[in-house]
C-alpha cells in the first residue's frame, strides 16, 4: 500500500515540476501587485521550492526497492562494497588501505587497498560517521543503501546549475525534473543497488559543470574546483577516462573552430595540472595518467595549448604578418611532429602502455567479440538495441534533436561542449548497453533545454495574447521572442490556439514521461536480483530467498576455511554473505584463472576433479535454475565458461558441446555436454526428486 | 559474369581431353594423378580444382587404394546461393582461402603439396557424383582419405562445428584428419596495393587545397550546418541501434519461417533486433525531433499564415502518429504494458 501511494507522488510531482517552472514566469508577472515580495524574490522562492520537490522525488522514487523487498543490497558487485566498507568502518582508514585479502582468488589473493575505487566506500564511511556524530545510531547496511539515492539527490542540484550555465534557470529546472526520474539513471542507483556508479555519476557531472563554468568564467577558483570534482570521480568510477578524454576533446574543438581564448588556457591547464597530481594519489589509478595510452589525448591538448599560448605571444611580439604565417606553419609542424615522435618513442620503448582492451572495444566495437570473451560475455556490455533506448530515455530520445538544434543555433563554450558530451556518449551507449548512464545527463540537459525553450516560447505567445486582449495595448510585456513578434496580424486567435495546442500535447508528452519513468523503476529496475520475485498461479507474489538460504548454509554448514568453487559471478556474494574462500569473483582480474574454473566445470568428473584438488577445492556451487524456471543459471551461462576456459586451454572446444551449432541440455545434447560437471551437477539426480532440490553439492 | 563460366567450361574441356590423352598414353600410376591434379591446380582459380563426374571417377573410384593423396570437396550448388541462412558463398569463399593458404605456405614443401587437394562440385553438372557420396543437403564438406574405397562410408564429413569458425577451424580440421600442417590463414588485404596508392595520391592533392582553405578559416570545420548535421547523424546512428547491428551482423529482415515469401522487419523481444526496425525507428525519433525545432524556430518566419496553419497542422499530426507508432512498437517488441499508479478507488 504504502509503495502505491509514493509512486502516485512521483507521478504526479515530475509533470508538476516542468509545469510549474514556466508558472513561475506567468506567476511573477500577474500577481507582482498583490504580493509584497518582488518578482524576484518570487521567482527565487518558487525556484527554490520547486527544487526541493525534486530533491525530495529524486530520493523517494528510488526507494520502491525498500518498500516491494527489504533493505538489502542488490545484484553482485554491491555486496563486494559492502564488504569493504565494513572492513572500512571497523577497522579504519589504514588498514583498509593496506588491505590483503587472502579470502577471494585463492590461492593468489589480492590487494583490495591497490585494486579498488576507494571513493564509494570512503563517503559511504563518511556520511555513516557524521551521522554516528550527531549520536544517529544507524547500521551501516542503511548507510549502504541509501547512500545511492541520497547522490542521486545531489545530481539534480547540479543539473540544475549544469542547465543554468549552458541555457536558462528555466532549462535547469527541467533538467533537474528529468534527471531524477530518468530510468537510463534509476537503473543504477535504486536504494540498495550500493555501486560506484551511484556517487560516479554525481562526480561525473559535478566536474563537467565546474569545468563549463571555468570555461565560462576564466576563473581559477571554478577551475580548481573542477580539479577537485575530476579526482573525486577518480576515485570513484574506472569510468574517469571519459572525462579526461572528453575535455580534451572539447578543448581541441575550441581549438579548430577557433574559438581559443585565455579563459580556455587557465581552466584547461589548471585542472589537468591539479587534477592529474590528485588522481595519481588513488593507489589504482598511480602514474597511469603520464604513463597509459588511454590519458595521452588530454597530454597532448595540454602541450597543444601551450603551443597556443606561445603563438599568441609571438603574434603581440611580431608585427610583420607575413613573418607570423612563416612562423606559424613551423612551429605548428614541428610541435605536431614532436608530439608524434615522443609518443611512437614512448610506446616502443614501453614507457606509455597501449589501449586497454576495454577502451579499444569502444572505438572498435566488434574488437572485444573476437578477442576478449571475458568483456563481451558480461552482459552489460552487449551492444544497446533500440529497445533498450525507448525503455532508458523515453520522450528524451525525441526532444534530442530538436535541443541539439536550439543548440547549435545559440553556440556558445557551453552548448559545444553539453553537444560533444551528449553526441560521444550516445555513440558509446549505442555500443554498450551499462554506458546509457553516462549518456543520461547529457540527454536529459539538451531535452530539457527543447522543453524549455519551447515552453518559454509557448507561453509567452500566449501570455502577450492575454494582455493584449484585456489591455487593448500591442506591446506585450515578455514577448521578446521571435515566436510572438511575427504575430501580430488578424491570427491572434488561431495563433493561441495553436500555442494551445502545442503546449498540451507537450504536457501529455511529459505526463506520459512520468508515468513511464514511475512504472520502470518499480516494475524493472527494482528487484534486488539476489531475491527472486515471481507472481503465482493465483496472482499473488512469490518470494525465492534461494540465494541467501544458499550462502547462509555454506556459512553455517562448511568448515571455516572452505575453499568454495564457483562461476566467478558468484564470488562476491560468497564471501560477503558465505565468509567463506573463494577461488575467482566479479573481479576479473586475471583470466588464467577464471579459465581454469571454466575448463573444470565444463571437463570430465575425473579430470575436473585433478584440477580441483590442485586448487584446494573442497566444495562447488552451481545455481541450477530448472526447478524454478530461473533463466538466467549457471546452464545459460555455460556457453561463456566454455568460451572463456577455451581461450586459454585450447583442449576445451566450443563445438563439443554443441550440437549442429545449437546449444540443447536436453536428451539429443552432445555427449561432451552430458558428461561435463557442469551439466552432472546440475542435474544431479534431477529427476528423482523435485521438491528438495536446491542446496549445491559438495 | 556472362564469360567467366564458358571460359570455366572451356578449361574443364581442355583438362578432360588433356586427362583422357594422358590416360590413353600412360598407365595410372599414383604420381601421374598427382601431377595431374597438380596442373588442375595451377589453372584454377585459388587453387580449388572443379571436379565433375568424369574427374570424381578418375582421381578417386577408379583408382587403387591407398592413393598418395586426400581431397577435400566442398559440394557446391549455384541455385542456392541466393539463400543467405545457408552462407554457402561465405563458406566457399573461406574454402579458397584456407586452398590458397595451403598452397602458398607450402610452396617450398612439394611432398605434402600433392598430398592434399581441395576441390568443389556442382550440383547441376555433377548429379551423380552428389548422389555417390549421399549428400542430401548443404553446407557440406567431405574428406576423402587416401585409404576411401567407398565414397560414402569412408570418406570424413566436415562437422557444422567445424566451419563455424571459418577458414581457421576449417584448416584445424584438415589439420587433425590428414597430418598436414595448413599454417596461417592468409587472407587479402582490405585494401589492394593499387587502391592504397590512389588513396595516397588523393590526399596528396587534397593536402595543398585543405591546408590552403585552414590558413583562410573557411573550411567545413566553420559550417555550422555541417556540425549540425553530423551530430544529427550520429544521434540517429546511435539511437537506432545501428552499432547493434554491426557488432551482431545483424541482417536488415529476415525471412519467415512459416511463410518464406513474407519477410519478417521487426522482431519481438528486447536486446535483439533487425537492421531495417532500427533505422525505421531511429527514422521515427529524428523526425519528431526535428519538426519541434523547426516548428519553433522554422516556421516563425514565415509570412504566409495559411502555409503556418497549414505547416503546423500537418507536423504536429506527423509527430503525434510517429510517437504513437514508436510507444506501441516498444509495448510489442519489450512486451512490458506500461501503466500508471492511480489510486484505486479512481478505477
Amino acid at each position: 500500500m504504502v509503495g502505491k501511494t509514493e509512486s502516485q507522488n512521483g507521478a504526479v510531482k515530475a509533470t508538476a515540476a516542468p509545469a510549474m517552472n514556466l508558472e513561475s514566469d506567468l506567476f511573477s508577472n500577474f500577481s507582482f501587485k498583490s504580493f509584497k515580495l518582488k518578482t524576484k524574490q518570487q521567482e527565487l522562492l518558487l525556484r527554490v521550492s520547486i527544487l526541493g520537490l525534486v530533491y525530495i522525488l529524486a530520493f523517494i522514487t528510488r526507494l520502491f526497492s525498500v518498500l516491494r523487498y527489504e533493505s538489502m543490497i542488490h545484484e553482485f558487485d554491491p555486496y563486494f562494497n559492502y564488504r569493504t566498507t565494513l572492513f572500512l568502518t571497523e577497522k579504519g582508514f589504514y588498514e583498509f588501505w593496506n588491505w590483503f585479502d587472502s579470502e577471494s582468488w585463492y590461492p593468489l589473493g589480492r590487494i583490495i587497498g591497490g585494486t579498488l575505487y576507494p571513493g564509494l566506500m570512503v563517503t559511504a564511511a563518511f556520511i555513516y560517521w557524521t551521522l554516528r556524530f550527531l549520536r544517529f545510531a544507524v547500521h551501516i547496511r542503511e548507510v549502504c543503501v541509501l547512500t545511492a539515492p541520497f547522490f542521486a539527490s545531489n545530481t539534480t542540484v547540479v543539473a540544475y546549475f549544469f542547465g543554468k550555465e549552458i541555457w536558462d534557470s528555466g532549462a535547469g529546472l527541467v533538467a533537474a525534473a528529468f534527471i531524477a526520474i530518468c530510468p537510463g539513471y534509476i537503473s543504477r542507483s535504486v536504494a540498495g543497488s550500493y555501486d560506484n556508479e551511484g556517487v560516479a555519476i554525481f562526480a561525473l557531472l559535478l566536474t563537467f559543470y565546474l569545468f563549463v563554468k571555468a570555461v565560462n568564467t576564466g576563473s581559477l577558483a571554478w577551475a580548481l574546483a573542477s580539479a577537485f570534482g575530476y579526482f573525486y570521480m577518480v576515485s570513484a568510477w574506472g569510468g574517469y577516462v571519459f572525462i579526461i578524454n572528453l575535455i580534451p576533446l572539447y578543448v581541441l574543438v575550441l581549438l579548430i573552430t577557433g574559438r581559443y581564448s585565455m579563459r580556455l588556457y587557465v581552466a584547461y591547464n589548471c585542472m589537468y595540472v591539479l587534477g592529474m597530481l590528485l588522481a595519481m594519489q588513488i593507489r589504482f589509478v598511480g602514474f597511469q595518467h603520464v604513463q597509459s595510452g588511454e590519458h595521452m589525448a588530454a597530454m597532448g591538448v595540454f602541450f597543444l595549448m601551450q603551443v597556443f599560448y606561445f603563438l599568441d605571444w609571438v603574434k603581440y611580439m611580431l608585427s610583420d604578418t607575413k613573418l607570423f604565417q612563416a612562423f606559424l606553419r613551423i612551429t605548428v609542424t614541428s610541435a605536431i611532429a614532436v608530439g608524434a615522435l615522443a609518443l611512437g618513442v614512448g610506446t616502443a620503448s614501453g614507457y606509455i602502455s597501449p589501449w586497454t582492451g576495454r577502451f579499444y572495444s569502444l572505438l572498435d566495437p566488434t574488437y572485444a567479440k573476437d578477442n576478449i570473451p571475458i568483456i563481451a560475455s558480461v552482459s552489460e556490455h552487449q551492444p544497446t538495441a533500440w529497445s533498450s533506448f525507448m525503455f532508458d530515455f523515453h520522450i528524451l530520445l525525441f526532444l534530442f534533436p530538436a535541443g541539439l538544434y536550439f543548440c547549435f543555433k545559440k553556440l556558445s563554450d557551453a552548448t559545444i561542449f553539453i553537444v560533444m558530451y551528449g553526441l560521444t556518449s550516445m555513440y558509446f551507449a549505442g555500443v554498450m548497453v551499462r554506458l546509457i548512464l553516462v549518456a543520461t545527463p547529457a540527454v536529459c540537459l539538451i531535452s530539457a533545454i527543447a522543453v524549455s525553450a519551447t515552453i518559454k516560447n509557448l507561453t509567452s505567445l500566449l501570455r502577450t495574447k492575454s494582455k493584449t486582449a484585456v489591455a487593448g495595448s500591442s506591446k506585450g510585456t515578455g514577448g521578446s521572442k521571435a515566436s510572438s513578434k511575427a504575430s501580430f496580424d488578424q491570427s491572434q486567435p488561431f495563433q493561441k490556439n495553436g500555442a494551445i495546442a502545442l503546449l498540451l500535447g507537450a504536457f501529455y508528452l511529459l505526463s506520459k514521461y512520468a508515468t513511464h519513468c514511475t512504472w520502470v523503476t518499480s516494475e524493472a529496475y527494482s528487484s534486488p536480483s539476489i531475491v527472486l520475485a515471481a507472481r503465482g498461479a493465483h496472482g499473488n507474489r512469490v518470494i525465492f530467498d534461494d540465494y541467501r538460504e544458499a550462502y547462509f548454509w555454506l556459512r553455517q554448514n562448511t568448515p571455516p576455511d572452505a575453499k568454495v568453487m564457483s562461476w566467478w559471478d558468484y564470488g562476491y556474494q560468497i564471501t560477503a554473505m558465505g565468509n567463506r574462500t573463494v577461488i575467482v569473483d566479479n573481479n576479473t582480474w586475471n583470466n588464467t584463472h577464471i579459465a581454469t574454473v571454466g575448463r573444470a566445470m565444463s571437463s570430465y568428473e575425473d579430470e575436473a576433479y585433478e584440477i580441483m584438488r590442485s586448487l584446494d577445492v573442497d566444495y562447488v556451487l552451481v545455481v541450477f535454475g530448472g526447478v524454478t524456471g530461473y533463466s538466467s543459471d549457471d546452464i545459460n551461462k555455460f556457453l561463456w565458461m566454455v568460451r572463456i576456459g577455451g581461450g586459454v586451454f585450447p583442449v576445451i572446444k566450443e563445438p563439443d558441446y554443441l550440437v549442429n551449432g545449437d546449444y540443447r541440455v536436453d536428451k539429443g545434447a552432445a555427449p561432451k555436454m552430458l558428461n561435463c560437471l557442469m551439466y552432472k551437477l546440475s542435474y544431479y539426480r534431477f529427476g528423482e526428486l523435485v521438491t528438495e532440490y536446491g542446496k549445491p553439492p559438495g | 559474369m556472362a564469360i567467366s563460366p564458358k571460359m570455366n567450361h572451356l578449361i574443364l574441356y581442355f583438362a578432360a581431353i588433356m586427362t583422357l590423352l594422358v590416360s590413353l598414353s600412360t598407365s595410372d600410376s599414383n604420381s601421374d594423378l598427382v601431377s595431374e591434379l597438380l596442373n588442375l591446380q595451377s589453372q584454377s582459380e585459388a587453387g580449388v580444382i572443379h571436379l565433375n563426374d568424369q574427374l570424381v571417377s578418375r582421381f578417386l573410384t577408379s583408382t587403387k587404394t591407398p592413393r598418395s593423396y586426400s581431397i577435400l570437396i566442398f559440394f557446391d550448388a549455384h541455385q542456392l546461393h541466393n539463400k543467405p541462412e545457408l552462407h554457402l558463398q561465405e563458406l566457399r569463399n573461406e574454402f579458397s582461402l584456407v586452398a590458397s593458404s595451403f598452397i602458398a605456405n607450402n610452396v617450398d614443401n612439394p611432398s605434402s603439396r600433392g598430398k592434399l587437394f581441395f576441390c568443389y562440385l556442382e550440383f547441376k553438372e555433377s548429379q551423380s557424383s552428389f548422389a555417390l557420396f549421399a549428400v542430401n543437403s548443404l553446407p557440406h564438406i567431405r574428406l576423402v582419405g587416401p585409404d576411401a574405397k567407398s565414397l560414402k562410408d569412408d570418406s570424413v564429413q566436415m562437422e557444422q562445428g567445424d566451419f563455424a569458425r571459418m577458414a581457421e577451424s576449417m584448416a584445424d580440421f584438415v589439420q587433425s584428419r590428414t597430418k598436414l600442417t595448413v599454417g596461417p590463414i592468409q587472407r587479402p588485404p582490405l585494401l589492394s596495393k593499387k587502391q592504397i596508392g590512389l588513396i595516397v595520391v588523393v590526399i596528396l592533392i587534397w593536402i595543398p587545397f585543405m591546408a590552403k582553405k585552414i590558413f583562410a578559416g573557411e573550411t567545413l570545420l566553420h559550417d555550422r550546418k555541417i556540425w549540425l548535421l553530423g551530430s544529427v547523424f550520429v544521434y540517429f546512428f546511435s539511437v537506432s541501434g545501428a552499432m547493434h547491428n554491426i557488432i551482431r551482423k545483424m541482417p536488415m529482415f529476415l525471412a519467415d519461417r512459416n511463410d518464406p515469401n513474407k519477410l519478417v522487419f521487426f522482431y519481438q523481444g528486447s536486446g535483439m533486433q533487425l537492421g531495417a526496425e532500427g533505422f525505421a525507428v531511429g527514422f521515427l525519433y529524428t523526425i519528431v525531433g526535428l519538426l519541434l525545432a523547426l516548428m519553433t524556430h522554422g516556421l516563425v518566419r514565415v509570412k504566409s499564415v495559411s502555409i503556418q496553419r497549414w505547416v503546423m497542422i500537418v507536423s504536429l499530426l506527423i509527430s503525434f502518429w510517429a510517437v504513437n507508432k514508436v510507444i506501441y512498437l516498444d509495448n510489442w517488441k519489450t512486451g512490458y504494458g506500461v501503466h500508471g499508479f492511480w489510486p484505486s478507488s479512481w478505477n
